[in-house]
């Protein structure tokens, strides 16, 4: 199994190719040389995120991102850690809802050492007691943080809740409260057993890097690993929405916060770009539509967004809108189905759309200007989509975009009877409501003070 | 990188790559909030975000469809220091961005009405602070660290120094300091150097030469004495924003090498004493750290966490300790030799691309410091001794000086809080500043 193969070679941005290499196990190795820092990332990417998780069982993904460095059977607690920072590199882990990553940055010249780590813990790793419950503890925290004192947070998690009945997306990547709280040892190391395999892996190393040292160092750390037998995942599949979701609950927050879903395509299908042009076109820069109506001219919010999450499967269009003072969500909604019903109706000026298609241009370009950067673009493309070749489609594509494509997609998706819409509104007494407090009930996606209409 | 003596007095500092077909351009403009006139704290910020609202012949939208055609940006960012306008733009549209840039420098229109504006929707953006619990706890910190001290004037404003804000005050401001012995530019991506000295005499013209008022002075007020507590009261918390620290010295201090490796192994790791102490053994908190401020004077050591709320006391206490136990004893050996490793290691990160070594150059340039003095740093860790780091530590720690800031419920924190010996306690509402 340490024979590579050469499976593609295709050019990235201006003066980057990329090469993905099989090994016999099933590994891929996504590699591509940039010699302007004495640099390298070193990604390893999972097809493993939080839709592969089971109700009950939520936030399983995510805790691995914490639990991943810890204790090897190599290397004592800390260790990992420890070796990674004595050559000045840093290690990281980011868990979404279709894979989990690990990036190293690394001095080049510790290239070796990158490869032994990653591919001790790839399946090494020591899973007892005293560390899961150390990272559960942490885990908590980090929720308590980034959901429970955070609207924004909580706004995020509730409009998943809100807009998916049966699809995986439905719960939170970080998980429910009380499902961290209750995940047990044996099924943690199943997890562990399952997913965290070479052949539900992608290595992508960018940055100065002798490739052959590279392919000869992997496949020496990894070659003998056995590939696993990776559960057959039924797809997920999600009811259409036919009727508007609302909820609305009170925080200790100044003016109404909202946060919008349409149903969305996932982002391999063609309709993906247009959309995402369409975000631009909203709410993607100071003259965009949305931000012009909405924060300048009628001065009803404080500042409005758009982003398309760029999931695998279908998704949600999210638009984000800070009321301002004065003001309710209400008179933003209104205003923005005004402005999506003239943007279904007529077509974008050719101005206006170059406009758009010149920033995602900027963005493409940003967004491969370090080794970080092209790493996780293409371990994003190859993991989540199946081609990193994607990366330079997905540019091509949005160039691509007409004044009908536009309207017809606007048509299409941004109607109101397949969007779930999420209020936060100022809480007049201040009281601690029990949408705040943690449950045990295992959903807790709805709080009793929290209020829902169809 | 290629630092020069700019047009008319700016300096500049270039940084060619070809890699994509981008040009970043930052333009320093010496004097930042840490200026703005006692009593009118927000005016830097005010008068640079009017004068990015409409230029020349053109009015704000006209501004912001001319800038977004180009597929480009021109952001603001209000610094203590300074202010800056960072540009981005692709290549072929470079020449259009200079001009706009240009026209932002030299001819702002300060239009009244967008002056108006600009006063309603500054409040919000104070509403979206006292919503976010770390960023309310880093103002709150500012406000009560060192009072009176020029670092803890908010760039944002107060809801009654907003009021005193002028049109006139703020157009006269941005005339004085937008002048060219004032800025530092830096050009970084597909340009050469010869591109880049005629961008730079385009963004220069139309200044006057001199004139700014003089920069903030270096000095290093005394700290007010004694350990204090400040608890911010905010409903529903599950969590306690934490906030430790005191003045320190200026980025530039002869003892910065030493306290560089103070602050990668107290706080800058996740090898660190905080985070194995805070995260890894207690799992009190997601994250725990520490930093010098940096910045042209002397400014804050901080520390920081976000405790669940029913430990935020012994969270204090054991901060408080730690940190009194580095000041008294500095760090080991074997503290030093890993920290001296990762910062000489950790070095090519912050110079990776050539933006980053853009930034760093016109940041050291506004703190007045040499060319190159922080890529330099860990050049100078190979002589430092235990004893060399322990003498900076005495010389800048001060444990018993130490302010601690919490954002959190007070009815259900203030009790552990008040008792974990960070001083006298005042409770304070959250959106009291």
């Amino acid at each position: 199994m340490t024979t590579w193969t050469l499976d593609v070679e295709a050019p990235l941005g201006r003066q980057a190719t990329v090469r993905r290499w099989r090994l016999g196990n099933g590994l891929r190795l996504l590699t591509s040389i940039d010699r302007g820092a004495p640099i390298v990332s070193y990604q390893t990417w999972f097809g493993v995120g939080s839709r592969h998780e089971q109700p009950g069982k939520t936030g399983m993904a995510h805790l691995f991102e914490h639990l991943m460095f810890n204790q090897t059977e190599t290397l004592g607690p800390g260790e990992f850690d420890r070796v990674v920072e004595r050559t000045g590199g840093e290690s990281n882990a980011a868990t979404w809802v279709d894979w989990t990553y690990y990036r190293l940055s690394l001095p080049a010249r510790d290239l070796a050492l990158g490869v032994r780590l990653e591919a001790e813990r790839m399946t090494r790793l020591v899973l007892d007691p005293t560390t899961v419950e150390a990272e559960r503890d942490v885990v908590t925290n980090e929720r308590r943080e980034r959901v429970e004192d955070d609207v924004d947070g909580w706004l995020d998690e509730q409009l998943m809740a809100l807009a998916f009945e049966h699809h995986g997306y439905r719960w939170p990547t970080i998980g429910w409260m009380a499902d961290i709280r209750g995940l047990a040892l044996d099924e943690i190391r199943a997890f562990y057993r399952t997913w965290y395999a070479p052949n539900n892996a992608c290595l992508v190393v960018v940055g100065d890097i002798d490739e052959p040292q590279l392919l000869e160092l992997v496949a020496k750390a990894y070659g003998d690993i056995p590939p696993a037998v990776l559960p057959v995942i039924a797809p997920d599949t999600e009811p259409p929405q036919t009727h508007e979701r609302v909820l609305r609950a009170p925080k200790p927050i100044a003016t109404d916060r909202v946060l919008i879903g349409y149903k969305a395509p996932g982002q391999a299908h063609p309709d993906w770009p247009v959309l995402e042009l369409v975000a631009t076109l909203l709410a993607g820069s100071p003259s965009s539509r949305l931000h012009r109506l909405l924060v300048v001219e009628k001065e009803l919010a404080s500042s409005v967004d758009a982003q398309l999450t760029p999931f695998r499967d279908p998704s949600l269009f999210r638009l984000a809108i800070t009321v301002a003072r004065g003001h309710r969500a209400e008179a933003s909604m209104a205003a923005i189905d005004q402005a999506l019903a003239e943007l279904a109706s007529a077509p974008p000026s050719p101005a206006e759309l170059n406009k758009a298609k010149s920033l995602v241009e900027t963005d493409f370009w940003t967004s491969l200007t370090d080794a970080d950067g092209k790493a996780e673009a293409i371990g994003h493309h190859e993991v989540a989509l199946g081609d990193f070749r994607g990366v330079t489609a997905l540019a091509a594509a949005l160039a691509a975009v007409t004044a009908e494509d536009v309207m017809r997609v606007a048509r299409t998706y941004l109607g109101r009877s397949t969007r779930s819409v999420v209020i936060a509104e100022p809480d007049p007494d201040g009281d601690p409501g029990e949408d705040s407090e943690e449950s045990d009930d295992g959903d807790e996606a709805l709080g009793d003070d929290s209020e829902v209409s169809a | 990188m290629t630092a020069l003596a700019g047009p008319r007095g700016s300096r500049l500092h270039v940084e060619p790559s070809g890699d994509a077909p981008l040009v970043w351009i930052d333009i320093a403009i010496t004097g930042g909030a840490a200026l703005d006139p006692i009593g009118i704290e927000g005016l830097h910020r005010h008068a640079a975000l009017l004068a990015r609202r409409g230029a020349g012949l053109r009015n704000r939208a006209a501004f912001d469809d001319a800038l977004d055609g180009l597929g480009a940006a021109l952001e603001i960012s209000v610094g203590r220091d300074s202010v800056v306008l960072s540009g981005l733009a692709l290549t072929r549209n470079l020449d259009a961005l200079v001009e706009l840039a240009a026209d932002v420098l030299a001819q702002p229109r300060f239009d009244q009405d967008e002056h108006e504006r600009l006063l309603r929707e500054t409040p919000q953006v104070l509403d979206e602070v006292r919503d976010d619990d770390s960023a309310l706890a880093t103002r709150w910190f500012d406000y009560r660290c060192a009072p009176g001290h020029p670092y803890g004037r908010t760039a944002l404003g107060t809801e009654s120094s907003l009021a005193r804000i002028t049109r006139e005050d703020a157009a006269a401001l941005w005339r004085a300091e937008a002048v060219c012995d004032n800025l530092v530019l830096g050009i970084a991506g597909d340009v050469d150097v010869a591109r880049a000295m005629a961008i730079a005499a385009r963004l220069t013209e139309r200044l006057p030469a001199t004139g700014a008022p003089p920069p903030l002075a270096l000095i290093r007020e005394p700290a007010p004495p004694g350990r204090r507590l400040v608890v911010v009261d905010k409903a529903e918390r599950t969590q306690a924003q934490l906030r430790f620290g005191h003045l320190g010295p200026r980025w530039g201090d002869p003892d910065t090498a030493a306290l560089l490796v103070v602050e990668a192994a107290f706080g800058g790791m996740f090898s660190s004493r905080l985070m194995q102490e805070i995260r890894v053994k207690r799992g009190w908190s997601y994250g725990a750290g520490c930093a010098i401020r940096r910045s042209r004077g002397p400014h804050w050591i901080e520390m920081w966490m976000a405790t669940a709320i029913d430990v935020a006391g012994p969270a204090t206490a054991l901060t408080l300790d730690l940190y009194a136990d580095l000041a008294a004893k500095g760090i080991t050996a074997e503290e030093l030799d890993f920290g001296r490793a990762y910062l000489v290691g950790a070095m090519p990160f912050h110079l990776a691309t050539a933006r980053q070594r853009m930034q760093l150059a016109v940041r050291d340039e506004t703190f007045g410091l040499p060319v190159g003095f922080t890529a330099g740093l860990p050049g100078q860790l190979g002589t430092l001794s235990v004893e060399d780091v322990a003498g900076a530590c005495r010389r800048n720690l001060r444990p018993d000086d130490v302010v601690t800031v919490a954002v959190t419920t007070a009815e259900v924190a203030a009790e552990a809080l008040a008792a974990a010996g960070a001083g006298p306690i005042t409770v304070v509402a959250h959106d009291a500043y």
